[in-house]
């Protein structure tokens, strides 16, 4: 067998089209709970575009321009209401017990875009050259500094924490999510708990 | 479908489906909120302590400050890695400190660098800060010390009226014309440019030297005017009414529980904590009892309530025929 063979069934084995852009729901994924994972990923769409709008006009667009302020605010709450449907999908996805079934990969990719995430937040309260920036800058720099992090890591050092917020946990992010999505598309939603009678398959 | 989704899903009833309009509904709702959020609450933007304001308004802060690092004995003298080798104050847990892993990677002599090198610069301005500071630099230490601490003493019955302080006549040698000379570079809003002034100039990659000027009393009065300290659940809050980072809740509870609210090393078994229950987090779908606590609770029930009724509502119907 050719290693394009083996590449085809691969993919016949793990993504095919239908996988990827699927046309037919199972008739379980009937809540709005199932929303939570897309909202996360719109207000991702959305951070990503807002940020790099601030990233064009540098980072004192925000101080000195009305129009800087207002993109600044988008990204603001873009941020929280990704964190806000990541908690929720999260939550949800556990009390589905949604890593059943052979899906511990995709918790746990999940898991992980979520601790590169929360440093991307944090990295961009600290970016914000405002006051909650300067003061957690000083408070985060005892914590780092204690866990040992603070060795490389300086959180008073403006120039690193705008770098890493706007190029490295970004960019790790992005990367977990396109490969949480593919498990996702490649796995198919998982099947509830047996209903009461019914054996566990 | 793939083989492996065909497998999985057969038997299992199928409704159509149409992803790409789900997503751009999805994100048409989301712009939305973002966009309506935004122009009703903007964002937090309040104004940075700098050194001319607390030059100009708190003249006595600033000149505590400014006296705690020309005596040499202020924290940042004794923090240990990675401004100082003194590691008798490292946050520790469980034996060594993580922090002496990496050592000293940003050295810091605070008295040098926070008061003596910015009064180098006003020395080329101003000729008694020059000649008070080459009466500082010939002194021995102990003497040095004496005069820092009789002005810290003094600095702390001292009196402060319209932007000026009044310090009793004491035995201070040079310490005065030099906080003075501090005080002015503050007035003259040059603090941090006098902080982060280094070899690659006009740039200053680092302004750590800056912000860690008013880091102790100072940037903490502020906070605590803004409920932002550690043991007001510190960086989960915002300025005003507008959501911090809240969903570091997790973190941040842990410094309002006694006694990590006192604990010297509150921070490295805090960090230790969340290092803990992120693996936890990371592994449920392998750890027993959080692997089947779902099952337990019985949330999905609710989730799943139109496919349940359908099951269970249709097994005793299918089991008439038999009777």
């Amino acid at each position: 067998m050719s290693m394009t063979e083996k590449a085809q069934g691969f993919v016949k084995d793990t993504l095919t089209l239908d996988d990827a852009l699927p046309t037919k729901l199972p008739i379980y994924v009937n809540s709005v709970a199932y929303l939570f994972g897309v909202f996360t990923l719109c207000s991702l769409v959305m951070v990503i575009l807002t940020g790099l709008i601030l990233a064009i006009f540098g980072p004192n667009w925000n101080h000195v321009n009305a129009t800087g302020k207002f993109f600044h605010s988008l990204h603001f709450w873009a941020a929280q209401l990704f964190f806000a449907f990541i908690v929720l999908h999260l939550s949800t996805k556990y009390f589905l017990g949604a890593f059943r079934d052979g899906r511990w990969k995709t918790w746990m990719i999940g898991v992980l875009t979520l601790g590169a995430a929360i440093f991307s937040g944090f990295t961009g309260y600290l970016s914000a050259a405002n006051w909650s920036a300067q003061w957690h800058s000083v408070q985060a720099k005892d914590a780092m500094n204690a866990m040992g992090v603070g060795g490389f890591f300086f959180t008073t050092n403006y120039s690193q924490v705008l770098t890493l917020h706007v190029a490295l946990f970004p960019a790790v992010v992005v990367v977990l999510v396109v490969i949480h999505i593919l498990f996702i598309r490649h796995e198919s939603p998982v099947k509830p708990y047996p209903a009461k009678g019914e054996a566990q398959i | 479908m793939s083989r492996r989704s065909d497998e999985y899903m057969r038997g299992v009833p199928m409704k159509p489906y149409d992803l790409i309009r789900e997503g751009l509904i999805a994100l048409g709702i989301v712009a939305a909120l973002v966009i309506v959020l935004a122009i009703i609450f903007s964002s937090p933007n309040a104004p940075t302590v700098r050194g001319e304001d607390v030059a100009k308004n708190h003249p006595l802060d600033y000149l505590k400050t400014a006296t705690d690092f020309l005596s040499g004995e202020s924290g940042l003298e004794s923090y240990g890695p990675p401004y100082t080798k003194d590691n008798e104050n490292i946050q520790r847990i469980l034996g060594p400190g993580p922090a002496t892993v990496l050592g000293v990677t940003m050295p810091l002599d605070a008295q040098k660098d926070l008061v003596i090198a910015p009064l180098d610069k006003v020395a080329v301005l101003n000729k008694d800060v020059a000649a008070a500071l080459k009466v500082w630099k010939s002194a021995s230490e102990d003497q040095q010390k004496a005069w820092t601490k009789a002005y810290s003493d003094a600095l702390d019955k001292a009196e402060e009226a319209n932007g000026e302080v009044k310090v009793a006549a004491g035995e201070y040698g040079p310490v005065p014309i030099m906080m003075m000379g501090m005080l002015d570079l503050g007035r003259a809003g040059l603090l941090e440019g006098a902080l982060t002034s280094n070899e690659r100039l006009p740039y200053t990659l680092d302004n750590t030297k800056a912000m860690l000027f008013f880091q102790e009393d100072v940037d903490s009065s502020v906070a605590n005017g803004y409920d932002m300290t550690g043991l007001q659940w510190g960086i989960t809050h915002e300025v005003g009414n507008l959501p911090g980072p809240w969903w570091l809740w997790p973190y941040a509870i842990w410094y309002q529980i006694p006694p990590l609210t006192t604990a010297p090393n509150a921070d490295v078994i805090v960090g230790s904590l969340m290092v803990l229950f992120f693996l936890l987090l990371f592994f449920v779908p392998f750890i027993p009892v959080l692997k089947h606590l779902p099952k337990w609770i019985g949330f999905y029930r609710i989730i799943w309530r139109d496919w349940y009724e359908k099951q269970e509502g249709a097994a005793p119907a299918a089991k008439k025929p038999g009777k």
